[in-house]
């Protein structure tokens, strides 16, 4: 395999991969000793990483793992709250090269340290308790003279104060979560936050689909919520959070993000954004299932082509409404998991911002997963996504038919030698791609010359 | 923004002023915290609020011997039972006290049980003969012999009666291959030579423990049996007080 990484511009920044890489080898190895050391959840409980995590295959969650995380992350005994976890990949892009036999993807074939993430989370006091993460990603993008540049910046943040009225005949779990992400604070992995899949390729140009719903990552890190929310009886589950842009005291949520930076533009949003999510859940025996409906309704300013929010022209408004469906089945030796979400977006731009054809389109994106992992190690996946919409031909220019509409599949298998590693091999394969199956662009590709096959090592330490 | 800061900082001021409400604690290692706001906020979150679980991956606690339930806990935490699923959800509780422990024995040992379905006939009649007869030629003893003629159980033994069939299978297992749970020793005797389909008629029998046998059974019918109603619940008369509230889940 190739080390073309490791042939960086400055020693500095080699040297840094190579110790990264062999302090990551290391750790691997350190895991065949007895675990006296766990992640900050899990020593903060004493539990395995299986006690919370459906199958371990993280981060889906068990019964259990929602009730940690619906508890405000509070529940066990207060300990350092340091954790690190860091990916090291290769992308395989099937066909890599555009008409003028330049690249599609950059750094294909290369084993790539992918990123690395500190956690800053756990329980803060009895009732208060939260999840920060501050992630470098190694290759970012790149400069004007072609030189990679890596990035520190903001990622999945969910603080909360919990409450929970339990006794013989009733169950009240009422919590107030502070986050910078829509769905980061939803406990189902039918959340666009904690979706399937769980991870891919950081630099494949082409592997996923190129447009998705406002909710599908959208406003991710870029704004700051605040809101409620209760679970009754472990049967109904409701909240109701607003989001506006993630600035001035609350720009430590999207720290990385700034106006004026093409690579990492900072979105603005107009006032407060309303989000909800109901759900309705039921477990017997190993049986778990949930049923619910979510959304958003987002007023999004444009970037100018600098990056600069323009702030007197209007906004866009994204009305995103989903329904969503989970299925566990968790007994020693085997766990099957299945997701099903369906998001529906209205996209109505009155002042032509987005929309190039008409003032008013849509946005469908379907995703469905089922895993089924056995002794927590050994895991399968298979995965469908289906991505339809309005055509436009400002908003999908790079599409021959100016259309989004983009679907496939995802086969995973992954290998979890010792709890805190998950080694995986995904392909995404597309049978159509931003509106035909062949020449989507009109320059002759077609969707499957977009297939990828992504090799990661995912691993974590405290 | 600055007004919903503003509203936050408050709110959260406001809100940890009642965090020292030890009422509703969900801390593991304060002496202060009632064995049963412990039970409540914690245990029930796989154990259920009354003992009572509802993934077999969790034993079911309601009205289970006092003693077993401190003697359990206190390995758990001094990391002396330490079979697979002990280490991955029990190892933590190492700062309960004997105090809270002893709380949360009474507090499960308190709650009313509840029998599981039975399974088929053939092995539920299977499973009674074990539960009652053992088998003698593979060297099983009877598990009435310690764990009581209604698998109610008796001091450090067990109630087996009202078990999810795969947790009492899963045990079986490890004190029939393991050495993870010193205190059932006695165990390793017992179960030495059951095969996995003797385990699994016996753990259905316990889950369900009817009080007579089926009608089409051929097993012999033992001299003190009675015909009571298809489906009652078990319950132990020294678990049941006055004024309980009848079991919900």
């Amino acid at each position: 395999m190739e080390q073309a990484f490791l042939n960086g511009s400055h020693a500095f920044y080699r040297l840094l991969r190579m110790g990264l890489l062999a302090a990551l080898a290391a750790l691997c190895m350190l895991q065949t000793f007895p675990a006296h050391a766990l992640p900050i959840f899990a020593r903060q409980t004493g539990q395995s990483c299986v006690a919370c995590h459906a199958g371990g295959q993280f981060p889906e969650l068990t019964p259990y793992g929602r009730m940690f995380k619906l508890n405000g992350y509070t529940l066990g005994e207060r300990t350092i709250p340091l954790a690190v976890m860091g990916t090291v990949d290769v992308t395989k892009t099937r066909h890599n090269h555009d008409i003028n036999g330049n690249d599609i993807s950059p750094k294909d074939g290369n084993l790539t340290w992918d990123a690395a993430s500190i956690f800053l989370a756990g329980k803060i006091t009895d009732h208060i308790g939260g999840f920060a993460q501050y992630t470098y990603t190694n290759y970012d993008h790149q400069n004007a003279s072609g030189t990679w540049v890596g990035h520190w910046g903001s990622d999945n943040t969910d603080i909360r104060y919990v409450d929970r009225i339990i006794g013989d005949a009733k169950d009240l779990i009422l919590g107030v979560t502070l986050n910078n992400s829509p769905s980061v604070q939803d406990v189902w992995n039918t959340a666009p936050s904690w979706s399937y899949p769980y991870l891919s390729s950081p630099t494949s140009a082409v592997g996923a689909p190129q447009f998705l719903p406002v909710l599908e990552g959208s406003l991710a890190q870029q704004a700051a919520g605040i809101g409620g929310y209760l679970y009754w009886n472990k049967t109904v589950y409701a909240e109701l959070s607003a989001y506006a842009t993630a600035e001035g005291i609350w720009s430590f949520l999207s720290k990385g993000s700034k106006e004026g930076d093409t690579a990492h533009p900072q979105t603005y949003l107009r006032g407060y954004n309303p989000y909800w999510r109901l759900a309705l859940t039921h477990d017997w025996g190993a049986n778990s299932v949930m049923v619910g409906t979510f959304g958003l309704n987002a007023k999004i300013y444009p970037n100018d082509s600098n990056a600069f929010p323009i702030f007197d022209q209007g906004v866009t408004r994204f009305t995103d409404i989903g329904f969503d469906a989970q299925y566990q089945y968790i007994l020693e030796p085997h766990t099957i998991t299945a997701q099903a979400r369906y998001i529906h977006e209205n996209i109505s731009d009155p002042n032509n911002l987005v929309l190039g054809d008409s003032q008013s389109a849509s946005l469908n994106s379907l995703r469905l997963k089922v895993s089924y992992i056995y002794q927590a190690r050994y895991g399968i996946s298979l995965s469908y996504f289906n991505v339809t919409g309005s055509t436009d031909s400002a908003a999908y220019g790079s599409s021959a038919n100016f259309s989004p509409a983009t679907s496939g599949w995802m086969p995973e298998i992954f290998w979890i030698p010792v709890q805190n590693i998950r080694i995986g091999v995904q392909y995404t394969h597309f049978t159509k791609y931003l509106g035909a199956r062949s020449n989507y662009d009109g320059m002759g590709r077609n969707a499957s010359d977009n297939d990828t096959l992504f090799v990661y090592l995912w691993a974590a330490y405290w | 923004m600055n007004r919903m800061a503003q509203i936050v900082a408050i709110g959260l001021l406001v809100a940890s002023s009642g965090c020292h409400d030890l009422e509703r604690s969900r801390q593991v290692d304060n002496p202060a915290v009632a064995g049963r706001t412990i039970a409540l906020q914690i245990c029930s979150n796989c154990h259920g609020v009354n003992g009572v679980s509802v993934s077999p991956t969790f034993p079911k606690l309601a009205g289970q011997t006092h003693q077993y339930l401190v003697d359990q806990i206190t390995d758990f935490k001094s990391h002396s039972r330490s079979d697979p699923n002990a280490r991955r959800f029990m190892w933590g509780f190492t700062h309960l006290t004997d105090a809270q422990i002893e709380d949360l024995a009474t507090y499960f040992s308190d709650q009313a049980t509840e029998p599981g379905e039975p399974a088929a006939p053939e092995l539920m009649d299977e499973g009674r003969t074990i539960f009652t007869s053992g088998l003698p030629a593979k060297g099983v003893a009877a598990c009435v012999a310690c764990h009581g003629q209604h698998g109610e159980g008796a001091g450090q033994f067990p109630r087996l009666a009202g078990q999810h069939a795969d947790y009492v299978v899963k045990q079986l297992r490890v004190f029939q291959q393991t050495d993870t749970r010193p205190r059932g020793a006695t165990m390793k005797a017992v179960c030495t030579n059951m095969s996995e389909q003797d385990m699994r008629a016996v753990a259905a029998y316990v889950e369900a423990f009817p009080q007579a046998p089926a009608a089409e059974s051929a097993s012999p019918v033992r001299e003190d049996a009675v015909d009571p109603p298809a489906k009652e619940e078990v319950v132990d008369p020294r678990t049941k007080k006055a004024g309980e509230p009848s079991v919900n889940q």
